[in-house]
């Protein structure tokens, strides 16, 4: 009974968390300038992160080892040097992009521009942090984030065409803006399968306590709970394709995307908009946040954890709460979230390569998964993944530069 | 013992299973007519960036020093206090009594100041 509520809870928070800036962004332009074409970019690109997610899952289960901590001890810290860098980079403008998303969620509802609230949403994550345990942090947000399944309903009351929207998901060639299709393609990819999500998702096992034995619960958590997210992510790709491309409306602010939800939720739709964008964004940032904490402590092997006494993991603390500072930093500096976002996500797809290639080797390493290797199809898939993203790492800083 | 697979970067557990950090750095003995051998190891992130390249590693001491938290450090943990080579490397001192928890101690003076920290 209690693993078929961990799978419920599981799947549901999976839902709750997973939308959030980096996806709605993208997949809300691809849908006003492409319509339901980049749909294959989704459901490629969130088949791909349920098999991640599963494997960091299974990991954790069998080695009690994050991806973060068996990379280390299996690759050794020359390995491990440049994507850690370059993720924990990330994850600081992905940060400072969830607050500003978060912000200007809040700025629909107020009126009030959206460079008040960095500091008071900072502080927020902060004492969130501060105060509770990791239960809270995954699941209180996951079943709040559960709002951004008006995107669906929206989908859903706009009556698509359900033939077209099978059609798109094989890829197609646009009729138009090659460099650009090929851009939001790419960027759909980064900000789904975005790296901090494998270790938090690790890291969450091990604070789960999750056994060898409750394996299948991984299993059923990571494919189920991504695939009904990517549906969500879906929802906003086709909300956005029948509502904002008639109209010639493209999104280059959030304040535009919002619009999307206009001829469903009518007077509803800013504060609805802005509820799934602001608590996705939050979400998102708090799990980011604590990823970091979760990243330095276990590549350096601190005390860890979002359950113990915070006077007892000091140097964890420390280390998320310098990185929300630096974020904070970056955005009051000044900065255009949408832009930020679209960065980050295209700096995610530069990493890529060196974030999948250690899956491959670790498992198949039975010092790591034990029996629990993986089969002919998943190495297959992954090689091929990092093969893709090596090649998709070459290309996405030309297309952001021509296309984004 | 293959020696970067087996023992490098392993975490390193107190004789009571409490994180102290990775084995970061190797010390070797290299006697004039015998093969080197592993006499200790380094923990600490001196010795950790001081692998990636030298100067790193002098920028991370010179860092400690400014933050009076060099005393001791890098932790070197002889062979001989090493209880175990499983999962993690088990060694017979504790986290608390060893240069390893300096910044640790530091750290949670501040931390532990702040209301509802326990």
């Amino acid at each position: 009974m209690g693993a078929i509520v961990d799978l419920v809870l599981g799947v549901v928070t999976s839902i709750g968390g997973f939308v959030e800036v980096g996806s709605i962004s993208t997949a809300a332009q691809a849908g006003s300038e492409f319509g339901y074409q980049l749909i294959w970019a989704i459901a490629i690109a969130t088949a791909m992160l349920a098999m991640l997610t599963e494997m960091s899952g299974r990991l954790a289960a069998v080695s009690r080892r994050t991806v973060a901590a068996a990379v280390r001890e299996r690759f050794g810290i020359h390995f491990q040097l440049v994507p850690l860098t370059a993720e924990l980079l990330i994850d600081t403008l992905l940060i400072t992009a969830e607050i500003g998303g978060a912000a200007i969620a809040i700025k629909l509802l107020t009126d009030v521009g959206f460079e008040w609230w960095l500091l008071p949403l900072a502080l927020l994550i902060w004492m969130l942090l501060w105060l509770s345990g990791f239960a809270v942090i995954e699941y209180g947000l996951g079943l709040l984030g559960l709002i951004t399944l008006a995107f669906v309903i929206s989908a859903w009351q706009l009556h698509p065409d359900v033939t077209d929207i099978g059609r798109s998901f094989l890829p197609t060639t646009p009729n138009h803006h090659y460099t650009r299709y090929a851009f939001l393609a790419v960027s759909i990819v980064g900000a789904t399968i975005s790296p901090y999500l494998l270790n938090f998702f690790s890291s969450g096992a091990i604070e789960e306590k999750l056994t060898e034995s409750k394996l299948w619960v991984n299993t059923a958590t990571a494919y189920l709970g991504m695939c009904f997210g990517g549906v969500v992510s879906m929802g906003v790709l086709v909300t956005s394709a029948m509502v904002l491309q008639p109209r010639h409306i493209l999104v280059d602010s959030y304040e535009q995307a919002a619009l999307m939800f206009v001829p469903v939720f009518g007077r509803y739709a800013i504060p609805l908009f802005a509820g799934a964008l602001g608590i996705g964004c939050f979400g998102a940032a708090v799990e980011l946040t604590v990823n970091t904490g979760y990243t330095f402590s276990q590549v350096f092997n601190w005390t860890w954890g979002a359950n113990k006494p915070r006077r007892d993991c000091a140097r964890f603390v420390t280390a998320f709460t310098l990185v929300l500072l630096m974020a904070l930093a970056v955005a009051l500096i000044g900065f255009d979230p949408l832009r930020l976002t679209m960065l980050s996500v295209a700096l995610t797809v530069v990493i890529m390569p060196l974030v999948v290639l250690p899956f491959l080797v670790l498992m198949n390493d039975r010092k790591y998964v034990k029996e629990h290797t993986s089969g002919v199809i998943a190495n297959g898939v992954l090689a091929m993944l990092t093969i893709v993203g090596g090649i998709l790492a070459v290309v996405v800083i030309p297309l952001e530069m021509f296309g984004g | 013992m293959d020696l970067v697979r087996d023992l490098l970067d392993k975490r390193v557990v107190d004789r009571h299973g409490r994180e102290m950090g990775r084995v970061d750095r190797l010390v070797l003995e290299c006697g004039e007519h015998s093969a080197p051998r592993v006499v200790a190891f380094q923990i600490g992130p001196d010795a950790l960036a001081g692998r990636v390249a030298p100067w790193f590693g002098r920028l991370v001491s010179g860092v400690e020093r400014v933050f009076k938290v060099d005393e001791g450090r890098p932790v070197r943990i002889a062979l001989a206090d090493v209880l175990s080579i499983e999962d993690d490397v088990k060694v017979d001192v504790a986290f608390g009594e060893t240069a390893a928890a300096t910044i640790e101690r530091a750290l949670r003076r501040w931390v532990g100041s702040l209301p509802f920290s326990s």
